[in-house]
């Protein structure tokens, strides 16, 4: 069994603050074209991006999610077999 | 004489048509996320621009785009894009602080209002922002008589705006009030990395405090927890001095606010403006409209620094002092225009005669009536509960969808004190 993480980000009601980026910077961009960020390698269903990463990008995605002044980033641990 | 202006918030299509109803000249609002109420409300996007200016022509008011957070460069963009979309729109100005924002609306001759977050306090500030302004919204920290005597020294300089005419000089004049100069508050993004000048204040200020000695740990003895919580700004038993000391626009606060408070707050503000003009400004009236007043969203009242105070007035309580409330009871059906009754799907709670309503909707604002007939199959009754579709007078229009709420007396609990020793 592989442990993996999952970032999903509720993108419409970013404010753009740049926070998430702070906290993981190989994760997350902010769009030069509608000032919010953008969940870099993920997929988009309704609105909603998600995407399955290392495990070693759990602490800072975690912190990203922590860090995000209006809790849009959820983050959780996901077994792979 | 220039007739003062009256600037209405507006945090949806309910409030827009709330203020509208109740007279304002003019509506500010933000669009995406770059405003100072990125947070909290609920914001129109660039599509709705048409429309509302389409309203505002309709009913001859002005309209005002906040875009006044801070700017970081992967917003240049978007902030292009908001300023190309108002200016395209029919938009009459955007409220801004951040020089990049001023930059682009002078570069396309977008007329553009200074926002309070620029903090003028004097008028060497009103000179250098006149190269890109022609409204100055004013520090709401300055006295009524540093008000006037800026605004004599723009007429004596004859400081003009980038239209040519004179600058005019706007303030706020309800609602509530930062605890930090000009909005410029670091706190709730220290505690919960929500940034205030992001439009995500997270209201710190609003909570209930203990100040505790850290090397004996005692608490010291404190009268009021709310100790950063400043009580909401109440302008109307002077607004007489506010037309003379030659102030524009009056600024009512509340993007946040329900289009009930919308309404009551700009109604109230319409009356007193006309009645100076007319001349039948009275104690009695502003009695009267401070009690109005304070049926909406409020944290007490105080004057706020116009009246040349020395310190804030803290407000003693978490939350409002509304003397009323709405609940909600049920959506709108139908409404018979000829016969002005509007019918309705009870959801929840009763209704009697004898209660007032209030029916909000993005079409209607707000409409306030007394019930004084329901009727159920046509069959009058003396009140209906949950489930039952029933009809009342409703003098106006309102379109399906409509809310209704029941506008009740607040019960006022005693507010649960602590006494603090040391």
């Amino acid at each position: 069994m592989k442990k993996q993480v999952r970032i999903i980000h509720y993108r419409q009601k970013c404010i753009g603050c740049n926070a998430c980026v702070e906290a993981a910077e190989q994760r997350w961009r902010m769009s030069k074209k509608d000032g919010k960020s953008v969940l870099l390698g993920s997929k988009e269903k309704k609105g909603i991006y998600s995407a399955i990463v290392n495990e070693q990008e759990y602490e800072s995605n975690l912190e990203a999610a922590k860090n995000c002044p209006v809790n849009i980033i959820k983050v959780e641990i996901i077994e792979k077999g | 004489m220039e007739k003062l202006e009256l600037m209405a918030p507006a945090g949806s299509f309910e409030a827009l048509m709330a203020g509208i109803k109740a007279g304002c000249n003019s509506v500010y609002f933000g669009v995406e996320q770059l405003n100072m109420r990125a947070r909290s409300s609920i914001n129109f996007t660039l599509e709705d621009l048409k429309e509302i200016t389409q309203i505002a022509k309709e009913n001859n008011i002005k309209t005002y785009i906040t875009l006044n957070t801070i700017v970081y460069d992967h917003d240049l963009r978007l902030m292009r894009e908001i300023v190309d979309a108002a200016k395209e729109s029919g938009i009459n100005a955007i409220i801004a602080s951040d020089h990049a924002v001023l930059n682009y609306c002078r570069k396309i001759n977008m007329p553009a209002h200074i926002s309070t977050q620029c903090n003028i306090t004097n008028i060497e500030a009103v000179e250098f922002y006149s190269a890109f302004a022609d409204v100055m919204v004013l520090s709401r920290e300055l006295s009524l008589k540093q008000v006037a005597d800026i605004v004599r020294e723009i007429k004596r300089r004859e400081i003009t705006g980038p239209s040519g005419e004179l600058v005019r000089i706007e303030i706020f004049g309800h609602g509530a009030l930062c605890m930090a100069v000009s909005g410029k508050c670091y706190l709730s993004l220290h505690s919960h990395n929500a940034s205030a000048n992001r439009g995500a204040c997270i209201q710190n200020c609003r909570r209930s405090y203990i100040v505790i000695d850290k090397e004996e740990g005692y608490e010291l003895e404190i009268d009021n927890e709310y100790i950063m919580s400043a009580k909401d700004l109440c302008t109307i038993d002077f607004l007489d001095k506010i037309i003379d000391a030659g102030v524009s626009v009056l600024k009512i606060e509340g993007r946040g606010r329900s289009a009930d408070y919308v309404y009551e707050t700009t109604k109230c503000y319409r009356e007193a403006i006309d009645s100076i003009y007319e001349g039948t400004y009275t104690q009695e009236k502003i009695e009267a409209w401070k009690q109005r007043l304070s049926t909406v969203f409020n944290r007490g009242f105080w004057d706020g620094y116009y009246l040349g105070r020395k310190m804030g007035e803290w407000s003693k309580e978490h939350g409002s002092s509304a003397t009323k409330k709405k609940i909600f009871l049920g959506t709108g059906r139908k409404y018979f225009d000829k016969i002005k009754v509007g019918e309705f799907v009870m959801e929840t709670h009763s209704l009697k005669i004898g209660d007032e309503v209030i029916i909000t909707g993005p079409k209607t604002g707000v409409v306030k009536t007394k019930v004084e007939e329901i009727r159920v199959n046509d069959v009058p009754v003396n009140e209906v509960h949950k489930g039952t579709v029933f009809s009342i007078k409703v003098p106006e229009k309102i379109y399906p969808s409509d809310k209704l709420y029941k506008w009740v007396d607040v019960v006022q609990e005693k507010p649960i004190t602590t006494e603090i020793n040391s």
